[in-house]
């Protein structure tokens, strides 16, 4: 059995944990508490820890999936769940222009720790006010069209969507010769999933 | 009633002090933020203050899904001393560093003492 770690990380508020939990086949270990600073002002509970999900790939592959706390105090935290990744996620609140800061310091702390495959999410799409991808990209100082990691949009709450990031995730770290529908088995992340994959 | 920020700071550097073996003290919430602490030279008490909420939440998490019940308490030993993580009421958390030579029974008596003069303080 092989073991895949994705790393689910982001701001304060992005959806990381919303994430897990819309994909998760077991139930979710968090470590949700009730948050006392400015973080009460977006979101009742926030995690302190780790949050944790597993969904099966296929018979002979099962995904770990790990959510970072949003915060910088937390950034211990981060630290310990990137060196054991294999590929991570970075999810962006694309109307709280105010975080993209936060996000990008996020990003250079895993960058300088580790090179491996990532994408970005971005979440919040419907909200009044949000950025689209290119603007978000800009914003994260991907300022040329080479090198630009792969975005997609993401609604944290919809299993389907969320099943369609976790994919590419997947696609980006192992050859796409590996997720061609023949090569997959009936036990799939969801019935769902395989109509995702490009043939 | 607001919480006195001198007391709660006096009552840990008196603790500290007062207390053989005893190094730091700190009082956070338990979303990880400080607020009093009397620690060792060097330690930042946000990266405490965080680490002790990360520590006692997944200590919780596992008291409750191995069937431990609630946690009372979370004992760091290393060999280098203690590391005491203890709920101090509801909104808040106690942790406490000791050296190697500290006798166990003793930490916990004197830290269910200054609890019980902590939660006066944050009531």
């Amino acid at each position: 059995m092989e073991i895949m770690r994705l790393i689910v990380t982001g701001a304060v508020g992005s959806g990381k944990s919303t994430f897990i939990r819309s994909i998760s086949e077991i139930q979710v270990v968090d470590t949700d508490t009730r948050a006392t600073d400015e973080t009460g002002l977006v979101k009742q509970k926030t995690t302190v820890a780790f949050d944790f999900g597993r969904l099966q790939h296929g018979p002979d592959m099962v995904i770990h999936l790990h959510g970072t706390p949003g915060q910088s105090r937390f950034d211990f935290m981060w630290d310990m769940l990137i060196h054991k990744a294999h590929a991570y996620i970075l999810l962006v609140a694309a109307h709280r222009p105010e975080e993209f800061r936060q996000a990008r310091k996020i990003l250079s702390f895993m960058n300088q720790r580790v090179q491996i495959p990532m994408i970005i999410g971005l979440t919040h799409n419907d909200f009044p006010g949000a950025w689209s991808q290119k603007e978000v990209l800009l914003a994260l100082g991907y300022m040329t069209e080479n090198n630009r990691p792969l975005i997609v949009q993401i609604n944290p709450t919809q299993k389907d969507s969320v099943a369609q990031a976790v994919i590419a995730l997947v696609q980006q770290l192992i050859p796409c010769c590996c997720l061609l529908p023949q090569n997959l088995h009936d036990e799939n992340i969801t019935g769902k999933v395989r109509s995702y994959i490009p043939v | 009633m607001a919480i006195n920020r001198e007391k709660l700071s006096m009552v840990l550097q008196n603790f500290v002090t007062a207390t053989a073996d005893v190094q730091g003290a700190a009082v956070v919430t338990p979303d990880g933020l400080p607020l009093g602490s009397s620690l060792p030279l060097g330690m930042d008490d946000e990266r405490v203050s965080a680490m002790s909420a990360s520590m006692l939440s997944l200590g919780e998490r596992i008291g409750l899904e191995l069937a431990r019940g609630s946690v009372d308490r979370i004992f760091v030993e290393g060999d280098k001393g203690f590391g005491v993580l203890t709920g101090c009421g509801e909104d808040a958390v106690l942790l406490v560093l000791a050296s190697q030579a500290a006798k166990q029974g003793l930490l916990m008596l004197e830290i269910k003492r200054v609890l019980a003069e902590l939660k006066l303080i944050l009531m």
